[in-house]
């Protein structure tokens, strides 16, 4: 198995070599279609996006800065953004982010002094947002995963546009701040 | 200069729906406007964005049907070739660019007097083009690419994340002076444009293609001395 670290796959993506970039595609395929897939719905039109967002990688390696962020996050990023081209025109749905992001009850019953523990920003994260109100973390979800305006969120939870922007705006400041404070920047 | 229409208070209320990627064109050009202007904004919406990224992290994951791999690294293998002959192009084209003040040069020094043949040898030896990766301002996202000659010839080629359209090619100096020195068109994801800037670009200038609103949506800063 790789065991060198996803910016060291990723340099060598941009230079052009083959083993890296089977690596690469191996560690992040099923993140990589997962999302699509999530957005999406339908397993050929992810297996497009998920081919595409590889390919838009590799041509883009070269410009990664690691500075800027994690591997997995920019991925993911064009990933998201692809899927949600895709899917433009579509009809806002409902959904219950803890079904959708496998949120077990254990996680919602964690203390907040237990997140320290927490491996990485994707734990980080999901421990936040199962502190946060429900209707503020489907909020975020459904803009920040989905790709909804806040206008669709706003029909979606049957609310005012005014107070969807709030529990977006609210949800995000309150992430932002608990990745933060877990990482240890104060 | 563009004044914005906004100020920092409503550009920090719509900040988290521009780092969240879900606001309407006219909405993130006004948002993209103010912030490009405003130190303090831009870190703020740079902070949001960080989080924001890492929300795509939370979808579950699944196995990709069989044969992906090998189907992800045939596209690249294909793309590997197309993109070879495509910066071989763009990168050709700032050399041809530079050749041609070059042979200016040549031209007007020779209808000089003589003593001045070794300024116009001395234009014509080969430089590197300096590349400036260029990157969306809406996020930390690889547009394309800059490429600068002998610190006036200029190549910009993008191909992901633009939005259709005519954009002014602009040249901003370290001091903080702007010129447009041309104009380029996005369609379909890709946009390539050659010229020559007339002031020096120099390490610290930014190349930016700015859109109708007056908005960089993306940008890239000459790393290196030229």
């Amino acid at each position: 198995m790789w065991t060198v670290s996803d910016e060291t796959l990723v340099a060598g993506l941009a230079a052009g070599d083959r083993d890296a970039a089977a690596a690469f595609v191996q560690r992040f395929e099923r993140r990589v279609f997962g999302l699509a897939r999530t957005i999406v719905i339908d397993d050929r039109a992810a297996e497009d996006i998920a081919q595409e967002a590889f390919v838009r990688a590799w041509k883009h390696a070269g410009a990664f800065d690691p500075r800027r962020g994690s591997v997995v996050g920019w991925l993911l990023t064009i990933t998201r953004n692809l899927a949600i081209d895709a899917v433009r025109v579509r009809v806002p749905v409902a959904i219950d982010p803890a079904s959708l992001l496998g949120f077990d009850v254990e996680s919602r019953e964690r203390s907040p002094g237990e997140h320290a523990e927490l491996s990485d920003d994707r734990d980080r994260l999901r421990a936040a947002l199962a502190q946060l109100p429900e209707e503020q973390s489907r909020a975020v979800v459904l803009a920040g995963l989905l790709g909804y305006t806040a206008r669709e969120v706003g029909e979606i939870e049957d609310i005012p546009l005014g107070t969807a922007k709030t529990r977006i705006r609210t949800a995000l400041l309150r992430l932002r701040a608990a990745l933060v404070s877990e990482s240890g920047q104060t | 200069m563009n004044i914005s229409a906004l100020s920092c208070a409503e550009a920090r209320e719509l900040a988290p729906e521009l780092a969240l990627g879900i606001l309407s064109g006219a909405e993130r050009a006004e948002v993209l406007l103010h912030v490009n202007g405003c130190a303090r904004c831009q870190a703020y919406v740079a902070e949001l964005t960080e989080a924001a990224d890492v929300i795509p992290q939370l979808a579950p994951e699944a196995e990709p049907p069989a044969g992906f791999e090998a189907r992800v690294l045939r596209r690249l293998d294909e793309g590997e070739r197309r993109t070879r002959r495509r910066w071989i192009g763009a990168v050709a084209a700032v050399a041809a660019a530079a050749m041609i003040v070059s042979i200016t040069v040549v031209r007007v020094v020779e209808s000089g007097d003589s003593s001045s043949k070794p300024v116009a040898a001395n234009t014509t030896q080969a430089e590197k083009p300096v590349p400036v990766p260029m990157e969306l301002t809406s996020a930390p996202l690889p547009a394309g690419w800059a490429y600068v000659y002998d610190g006036h010839a200029v190549a910009v080629s993008v191909s992901y994340g633009m939005t259709p359209g005519g954009y002014a090619v602009q040249v901003k100096s370290p001091d903080g002076r702007a010129e447009n020195i041309g104009t380029m068109t996005v369609s379909d994801n890709h946009g390539s444009w050659t010229g020559r800037s007339s002031r020096p670009i120099t390490a610290g200038s930014t190349i930016s293609l700015v859109d109708a609103t007056g908005a960089a949506v993306c940008h890239g800063t000459v790393p290196t001395a030229l």
